[in-house]
């Protein structure tokens, strides 16, 4: 938790461990009790919680008006936020599944994304879309993909990635408070991980990359639930004697490349993870940037990209684990590069 | 299916090529355009690069053997394939003569011309590093998949060209005047120490090495010309006076014209090559039994290089100015010196000069270069008195030996090939008819 503001907590706060949905709900609760701008739509949000429990009890707290349930179609509740954000409200909308942004995918890239260019700047989206991304709950094909990627790709969508508890408070914070439309991740395979989270209000700023890991071996950049793999991988390495850095990006957009080119600078060697397709995936992005910046010259091996098989998510547990980089993969590829495979 | 890696045919008069070493073990993964193993032709030494992609199965002739032109002496295929085990025979082999250029041929005179940096596999930080080092990547053993280079290949590469040594294995050394890199180091890592300087055999110390690579080449076939050659020497003097007043005139013009000044060297080229168009005699070759005469004339010039004496061949001079034969001349002796010469330049002359004349060498008898029928040794030209109408007069003046051989022709032919050669360059008007 390299945040300031986290640190400076710790004093306080040594003991309490909250979960990421937790810690999600902590942050949308914080900011709608400091401001009343700030309220959250989407489905079944209300009395039951929403799809994975992380709105449980805000309803009790600030009513139906704030706390609102929504018929059935992302496009209408992502129409709905845009609006609102453009007459000053701060609106919050939870998507049951990442994988719906496909109906909200007009609203989001044609309106939220261009309307303050295309208002010369007199009008802002200070929306933040959440939804659960990702693999690994057997939700199959049609709720378990993450298309980070086809959101990072529009100019005007912010897009975040957490991977801990903590970076998800301090982001979500951060996110409502930015005035452009932000596409945040939850993994749902992360609403259940706990950790120390500090119990008063921080934000941890958008485009600030956090080194999870020291190491001088080899970088591996990973995302989301990919990050605790490559944390597994590291601690395992580092008994064969490899020592690896592990850089959790924490937002695609803003992208912080300076904290990614030093760690390549330093171990000369990179590997970049994410569960996402690896086809077209943003680790794509993360090789070019790397490759077009001041740390070519350090590269020491080929960057490699981990990313999910190019199918669509299977039900079958083994076929969805297999399709998606595991800890074994990192570690493969961790060695192949350090000893110039 | 595995491929034949030949011994390539890298001159035209090329028979046999001696493996002086192999760069990949039996097993290693090869890709194409990688230097595969090194060759001593008659002329060079010279890296072969692999045509084909895939591991080294099989090598047939280990380092130093001689291989005879487009023998295999080696397979490459995929892991596991099976090759012969024992060498393949070269007898049921096409006449070499009549074979196009292997791949093999081409990629070798490649390897010479063009091998650069661009070409060998290595990690941008790699790249940095030598640059930043000074260590040549084409000089470092990769340890990367398909012989990548890595910035740790280079680290140990700059550490084997810093020879590690005690100080006073250094002082020994020095004293001793020992190539400490060539001494085997008892030290740890290789560390050379006092004792393996002083233990050296005493013919290590004084630095003698085995005749080997162009020395080798040269020795052998100087002893085979002499011996096999009847080698006669006719001596002559030239009045140089007319001919260095045409060099001074015409220097401004062509240097003007190529940037490079007009030697003497050059101007004797020019006039050999006319001389040798009336002597279709001398301008002629012999093998196996058959004297061949030449039309267009070749002509070799001897070089002195670091490595040894190398003959670069101009092609065509007879119908070459002298402006188009200096500047090539220049650069193909420069390419010489420096090693960058491609085979075909090394071959196929059809006469030699050899110019001694920059040295204190009033006149000596050059051996023929075989399969030619003559050479022209040059001496260094001398203000001589001289007998002109009965008076003593002071002349400048230059000794020419020709030495040709007494199969293909006889004392009076070369004799008139030595004087027509000695009326142009005093009479240097006689050009033009």
């Amino acid at each position: 938790m390299q945040s300031s503001a986290v640190n400076s907590s710790n004093n306080k706060e040594t003991t309490r461990s909250i979960t990421f949905a937790e810690a999600v709900r902590e942050a949308l609760s914080q900011e709608m009790r400091e401001d009343q701008d700030v309220f959250i739509l989407g489905e079944d949000i209300g009395v039951y919680g929403g799809a994975f429990g992380v709105t449980r009890g805000m309803i009790e707290e600030f009513g139906p008006e704030r706390v609102r349930n929504t018929p059935i179609s992302e496009a209408a509740i992502t129409g709905a936020a845009i609006g609102s954000a453009l007459t000053g409200m701060k609106p919050v909308v939870e998507l049951q599944f990442s994988d719906f942004i496909t109906i909200a995918m007009d609203q989001l890239a044609n309106q939220a994304a261009k309307l303050r260019y295309m208002y010369g700047g007199k009008g802002n989206v200070p929306m933040v879309l959440r939804t659960p991304s990702g693999s690994g709950t057997g939700a199959a094909a049609q709720h378990s993909q993450s298309l980070e990627a086809w959101v990072a790709h529009v100019p005007g969508l912010k897009v975040v990635q957490p991977s801990t508890a903590s970076d998800a408070k301090g982001l979500l914070k951060a996110a409502i408070a930015d005035p452009n439309p932000v596409i945040f991740y939850e993994h749902k395979l992360l609403y259940k991980t706990q950790e120390h989270v500090p119990e008063e209000a921080y934000t941890i700023p958008l485009g600030e990359a956090d080194v999870k890991r020291e190491g001088t071996d080899v970088t591996i950049v990973a995302t989301a639930v990919m990050v605790h793999k490559a944390l597994e991988a590291a601690e395992k390495l580092a008994e064969e004697g490899i020592d690896v850095e592990v850089i959790d990006p924490r937002t695609l957009v803003p992208l912080d490349e300076q904290t990614i080119v030093d760690s390549v600078k330093k171990t000369g060697k990179v590997i970049v993870v994410h569960e996402a397709v690896k086809r077209g995936g943003y680790g794509g992005e993360i090789a070019s940037m790397i490759a077009e910046s001041e740390a070519f010259d350090y590269l020491d091996a080929p960057i490699r990209r981990l990313g999910a098989l190019p199918i669509p998510v299977p039900y079958n547990p083994a076929l969805e684990k297999a399709m998606v980089p595991q800890v074994d993969d990192i570690m493969q590829a961790a060695r192949d590069s350090v000893h110039r495979r | 299916m595995a491929k034949e890696v030949f011994m390539p045919k890298l001159s035209s008069t090329m028979e046999t090529g001696t493996l002086l070493q192999w760069f990949k073990q039996e097993g290693d993964p090869v890709e194409v355009g990688e230097p595969l193993l090194e060759v001593m032709t008659d002329k060079i030494n010279i890296e072969v690069e692999a045509y084909e992609e895939g591991v080294l199965l099989k090598r047939y002739y280990d380092e130093d053997e001689e291989v005879p032109v487009n023998g295999i002496v080696g397979y490459i295929g995929e892991k596991d394939e099976q090759v012969p085990k024992e060498r393949p025979g070269t007898e049921d082999k096409l006449e070499p003569e009549s074979l196009p250029e292997t791949p093999a041929q081409t990629a070798a005179e490649q390897t010479v011309e063009t091998e650069k940096e661009g070409g060998v596999r290595a990690t941008p930080a790699a790249r940095k590093l030598s640059r930043d080092s000074g260590v040549e990547l084409s000089l470092v053993q990769g340890s990367g998949a398909k012989g990548r280079i890595h910035a740790a290949d280079v680290h140990a590469a700059a550490d084997k060209e810093n020879v590690r040594s005690t100080p006073l294995a250094e002082k020994e050394a020095q004293a001793n005047n020992v190539d400490l890199s060539a001494v085997k180091g008892s030290g740890s890592y290789g560390k050379v120490m006092r004792a393996d300087v002083t233990s050296l055999p005493a013919e290590e110390k004084l630095g003698s090495e085995p005749l080997q690579g162009v020395r080798k080449v040269v020795a052998e076939r100087m002893q085979q010309s002499a011996g096999e050659v009847p080698h006669v020497t006719l001596h002559t003097e030239i009045n140089m006076e007319a001919a260095m007043d045409l060099r001074s005139q015409l220097l401004p013009v062509i240097e003007k014209q190529t940037g490079q000044r007009l030697s003497v060297t050059e101007l004797l080229m020019f006039v050999g090559s006319r001389a040798l168009q009336k002597h279709p005699d001398v301008h002629a070759s012999i093998t196996d039994n058959r004297i061949t005469k030449q039309s267009s004339v070749h002509m070799g010039v001897a070089v002195a290089t670091e490595r040894g004496l190398l003959v670069p061949v101009i092609r065509d001079t007879e119908t070459k100015g002298l402006a188009e034969l200096v500047a090539e001349t220049k650069q193909t002796a420069a390419a010489a010196r420096n090693g960058t010469l491609p085979g075909r330049d090394l071959s196929g002359s059809t006469f030699t000069i050899s110019n001694l004349g920059m040295y204190a060498v009033d006149h000596f008898t050059p051996i023929i270069n075989q399969p030619e029928a003559a050479i022209l040794g040059v001496g260094r030209m001398q203000d001589k008195p001289v007998v002109i109408d009965g008076e003593i007069k002071v002349r400048l003046m230059m000794a020419v030996s020709l030495s040709f051989d007494h199969r293909i022709i006889d004392g009076a032919p070369a004799a008139a090939f030595l004087t027509d050669f000695k009326q142009m360059l005093e009479q240097p008007y006689q050009l033009f008819v």
